[in-house]
Order: structure tokens, then sequence, then C-alpha cells
């Protein structure tokens, strides 16, 4: 297959092609694991088949990263920012349950935006507020999505601004 | 006369008329934003119009179908994000274009040629329905398999770098898909003894994580850059370039016709294919294909729209759905208690005439909202990064969990958002990672069809391939292109050159 790849090598991509390579025999094992060698048309014939075809073409990978040479360095393999983004999502994710979509998206995007925009405390809890209210109309009522509830008395607002409305209408 | 009147049914109505509008306007929204697919908002449809009367459920479902496809060429122009996976193709070339600031003469022209796309499908549904079904009557499993095998490896083949690349990627898509309890036997694969992992890993959450959430780390290190201006001034593309890429549009929505009407195989692969059509019949492109190429925008916009008409007859005429939006169309027929099949043209003409006239109306719409909404639209890419990304990161979280209600999607999402991020870095296609979840189960299910068919012998599998022209040509197809990206081929061309 084409070894003659166009970028310069960064930092890291032997440890990830070779990940890929441990991931595929992992893979193969598991395959061989489910029927064994038993039959075409078992179970794990088609697995078996598709992590020996990964298997090879990982080798190829490696073996063609191996011939190139590293470039220049271009930035680091992964900025902070990155990093915490990527914590920031799975924290909002664990408190998406206990938190309820409400609290926990308006807190995430609040960091998030505090983070990037670098705007002030006000500003970035405005425009979370808004972006969020924005969602919570679309997904939550147009498209009667189910979101956690958590701590947030949801149902009750809900029900309250139903009252007004109601109440407003025999007036 | 009779089918006339059926025909145009919806176009006389209001009601259905405003229905119809509805729900290509919405349709184009749904496809656009990423974290929406169309699929999730017809199944959500079903339960909405469930009480309905049929006539009003088709109009509105027909219309965000035949949006939804479009819309997602919009995000994959301004974000490189495909709303939807048809769009996957359309955001190579198109977000380059937009990069340079020519979003709204992308949006214009694909606008378009989907709008053409869309005709040539349902002239193709209108005309040839009874021809095309019955030539994918004589499909035999092992033609799908090949067809999909060979979806897989164009995929593979687009990201330019290094084909091997794009296997691993695809392997590793095929062994997502594999993942859960055998469709056959029940029997766990790849489960590691958790209950949670029967059901297999969610789809749409590998797609969010390996689109939406790897670009948005990606662009965690651009935040500083000003987003481009888009120039929006021209939309509607000239006459002249219309005409210049009408022949390629027309070729692209024969593709998308075709690959459409294969059962299983929709939109997205029928993109993909024109795509690699484009690149490889187009001499001295303006721009070359991956950095802005017009004709990279025009193939898939044309074939992913022409496969929605092409998609629609198998589901109306042998009652098998072309992907997983006319999968949940088939089954919303079902509870309306109408009997997708052949019987339903013979019994029930009125209701092939009737879809076939929303369709044409929905692509009428798509032509007036496509080339209007652009303004408001493109202020999407104008507002500051640091604010758009927190809110695709939430978008994403929120349509990863919304399919079953599942924070554990929401941690697959993430996982794979990382692992995208790496592959991207590394010069390795994520597109070929999705194509081989979706492909999976078709391909394992056609493979086993096969050989068991064959009483387990392969000697006597590939004597019936080689007895049948059609797998000759599906199989030829496969090892020329495996064959055309190894160091053998190019030897073999110099030496040529040399004699």
């Amino acid at each position: 297959m084409d070894l003659h790849t166009t970028h310069e090598k960064r930092a890291g991509e032997d440890l990830f092609g070779l990940l890929f390579l441990v991931l595929s025999v992992g893979m193969l094992w598991q395959s061989y694991a489910i029927a064994g060698f038993s039959a075409l048309s078992s179970p794990g014939a088609f697995p078996l088949a598709a992590s020996a075809v990964m298997l090879t073409a990982s080798v190829i990978v490696v073996v063609g990263n191996l011939r190139r040479r590293r470039g220049i360095d271009d930035g680091p393999v992964l900025p902070g920012s990155v990093a915490v983004f990527v914590g920031l999502v799975a924290v909002y994710a664990v408190a998406l349950g206990p938190l309820g979509f409400l609290l926990a998206s308006l807190l995430f995007l609040f960091a998030g935006m505090k983070i990037l925009y670098r705007g002030g405390w006000v500003a970035s809890a405005v425009i979370a507020l808004g972006s969020l209210l924005a969602i919570y109309v679309v997904f939550r009522i147009v498209f009667q999505v189910v979101l956690p509830e958590g701590i947030v008395p949801e149902r009750e607002w809900m029900a309250a601004i139903g009252n007004l409305f109601s109440s407003g209408g025999t007036e | 006369m009779e089918a006339l009147s059926y025909f145009l049914t919806a176009w006389i109505d209001p009601q259905l008329l405003f229905l119809v509008g509805l729900g290509t306007f919405a349709g184009i929204y749904i496809g656009a934003i990423p974290g929406l697919s169309v699929t999730m908002a017809v199944s959500i449809l079903i339960s909405f119009t469930f009480a309905w009367d049929v006539n009003n459920a088709l109009c509105l479902m027909v219309g965000i179908f035949m949006g939804g496809v479009y819309g997602g060429s919009r995000t994959a122009i301004l974000l490189n994000i495909p709303g939807a996976p048809s769009a996957i193709a359309t955001a190579l070339d198109g977000f380059p274009l937009a990069r340079r600031g020519e979003a709204g003469e992308a949006i214009g022209i694909a606008t378009v040629m989907s709008v053409l796309g869309g005709f040539v499908g349902i002239v193709a549904l209108a005309v040839a329905a009874p021809f095309i079904s019955e030539f994918a009557l004589t499909f035999q499993p092992r033609d799908y398999m090949l067809l999909a095998i060979l979806g897989i490896l164009l995929v593979g083949s687009l990201s330019g770098e290094s084909l091997a690349k794009g296997v691993v990627a695809g392997c590793l898509g095929l062994l997502i898909g594999t993942v859960g309890l055998d469709p056959l036997t029940a029997e766990e694969r790849f489960t590691f003894g958790f209950v949670g992992m029967w059901n297999g890993i969610s789809f749409i959450a590998v797609m969010i994580g390996l689109f939406g959430v790897s670009e948005a780390l990606g662009q965690l290190q651009h935040v500083d850059t000003a987003a481009v201006k888009q120039k929006i001034s021209r939309i509607v593309p000239s006459f002249d370039a219309v005409r210049k890429y009408l022949p390629l549009s027309l070729q692209s929505s024969s593709i998308g016709v075709i690959i459409g009407a294969l059962p299983g195989v929709g939109g997205d692969i029928a993109a993909l294919m024109a795509y690699d059509f484009a690149k490889r019949t187009t001499r001295n492109p303006e721009v070359p294909f991956g950095e802005g190429a017009k004709e990279g925008l025009v193939a898939p916009e044309s074939a992913n729209n022409a496969a929605v008409g092409g998609a629609f007859i198998p589901m109306l005429t042998l009652g098998i759905p072309g992907d997983a939006v006319t999968a949940i169309f088939l089954g919303a027929l079902f509870i309306h208690g109408l009997n997708p099949g052949p019987m339903l043209m013979i019994e029930q003409p009125t209701m092939f005439w009737f879809m076939v006239g929303n369709l044409t109306l929905a692509n009428l719409f798509l032509l007036v909202f496509g080339l209007t909404g652009i303004r408001i639209f493109t202020k999407i890419v104008e507002i500051p990064k640091g604010i758009l990304i927190p809110l695709i990161l939430l978008l994403s979280v929120v349509g990863a969990y919304a399919v079953n209600n599942a924070i554990t999607d929401v941690y697959w999402m993430l996982g794979f958002g990382v692992l995208g991020y790496f592959m991207k870095l590394y010069g390795y296609q994520v597109g070929p990672v999705i194509l081989g979840v979706i492909l999976a189960r078709l391909i394992d299910e056609n493979w086993r069809r096969a050989i068991i068919s064959e009483q387990e012998s392969l000697g006597q599998f590939f004597a019936r391939l080689f007895a049948s022209p059609l797998s000759v040509s599906l199989f030829t197809l496969v090892v020329v292109l495996v064959l055309s990206q190894t160091p053998l081929w190019t030897w073999a061309r110099r030496r040529r050159v040399r004699a």
C-alpha cells in the first residue's frame, strides 16, 4: 500500500500507530474467543476477518511511520485547552444526572465561555443563559426530548407557567 | 390522468401544502444542527403524528426527509461538521470554500444541485421504479457484501494520504458495529461480560463524537483566529455556473439514484461514490479537490438528494428500506396502516403518486428555503468561536443523550471525540469509521447468508461469484481499488511508461 504519505511525522505518531496495532491484536484475540475457527458462518468469522485486515493495515502504517522522519515541531500534540475541555465535558456528563440538564448546562456553558470567550463575568453569564434558553425551547419543548431534571423543579415551573397562561386566558 | 390528480393532491390542498413546506423548512434546520438527525426527528414525529390523518403525516415527514438530507450540507460547509452522514463528502470541499469566504456561493451551488439531483431522483422513482426494483431483486447476498466493502474502501481512498490508514479506520468501524449480541445467534461479541453492551455502541454517539466533539476540540487551538467573514453577496449561482456543472450533476444524480435504490445503502454512500467519481473524472479543476473544488460540492450534493428518490423505489415497491431514515419511514407507513411492497403499487396506486407529488413539492420548497434563509444562517460562523465551541459541545452531549436517554452514550461520545481528535491529528480519516459502523451488520449478515448457501465452501463461493457478471464486476472493482494504492501499481505504471 502507499507508504508515501504527504504530511510530516508529528510527535506521538509512532505511538498512536502502535496503539492501533496493539488494539487490532487484542480485537483479533477477542474475535477468536467468540467462536474460534469453528465455521465460516460463525458469529466470530466476520470480526476475525475484520481484525485480521486491521492488523495487516496497522503493520503497514507502523512500518511506514518508521521510514519517515520527524517534521519540524508544530505545537504541542495535546494543548492544555483540549485537555481542559475534555475534562469539562466529562464533569458535565457526570453532573447531568444529579444536577439536571438546566443547571449542569448553565454551569458548563458559563465555564466554557468564560475560559474561551474571555469576556466579563456578566457577558459570559448572559450569553450562556440566553443560548441555554434557546436550546431548551428547541429540544425540550419543541422536540420533547427527555432531559434529566435533577434538582431543578422543572415540572413545577412548567405547571406554574401553564397556570399563568390559563388564568390569564379566563380573565 | 388519474395519476396526475393524485400527484397534485398536496399541491391544491392548503393544509397539506403548508405541512410539506413546514416539514422542508424544519428539515433543513434539523439536518443542519449537529446532534439533531433526520432519523431522530422522523422517529419522534412518528409518535407525534400517530393520531393524525395519514396524508398529513406523510406530507410533514416527506418534507423533513427532503430538507434534512440537504440541510446537513450547510453545517458541513460552514463548520466542517456534516449535519448528517450524507453530507460527509460535502465537507471535504465545502468547508475550504467557506474558509476562503465563499460560503454563500458554496451554499447556493449546493442548493441548486441538490434540487436538480432531487428532481432526477423523483423522475427515476416515477418512471423507472419497476425496472430498478427488478434489477435489485437479482442481487445476491455476496453482491451486497461486495458493495458495502467497496463503499468503505472508496471512503478510505478519499483520504488521499494512505489507504492503509483508511483501512485501519474502516476496520475499526466494522468492529465497533459488531459489538453486542449477534443478531443471528444471540452470541455475545466484544461485550466483555457487560449486559449494557448487549445492544452495542450507539451509532449516533460514535458519529457525534467523531464529527462534533473532535472538530470542536480541534478548533480549540484556533480560538483567537477571527471567524472568516462570509461573503454572501451572491447566493443564487450564475446561469453559466449551473450550465458548467450540469453534466457532472446529472451523472452524479444517476449514481445517487442507483445507489439509493440499492437496499441497505443510502445517500451517504451515494455522495461519497459521486465525490470519488468527480475526483477521478474532472480534469484540471480550478482548485484541487479537498481545497475547495466546486466539483467536489456539486457531485455529492446532487447524488445524496437523488438518492432520496432512489431510496423510495425499494421502499415503496419492495418494502425494503434504503437506509436508516427510510427504515424509520417504513415504520411510519406501517403505523398508518399502509403496507409498502409489491402490492402497494397494485392496490393503492393513489398512495404511490401522492408520495411522488409530495416529494416534488418538497423539492420546490427546498429551492425557495435553500436560497433565501442563508444570510441569517451564515451568522452562525460569525459568532466568536469562544461562544460557538461550548455550544457545539453542549449540543453534542444533548444529541448523544437524547437517542437512548443514557449517560453512557455521552461517555462513548466523549471517548470517540478524543479518539477522533488524535486520528485527525495523525492523518487518519474518520469517515471510514462511521461507514464501517453503519455497514458492519450488512456485511456480516450477507457474508453468512452467502457462505451458508454455498455449504460453507469457499471454493463454491468463488465459483458462483465468478459465474455472475454483477458479482465479478463488483469483485474486480474491489481488487483494482486495493491494487491501485500499492507500490506494485506505481511500479507497473512506471514500467509501461518506460516501455
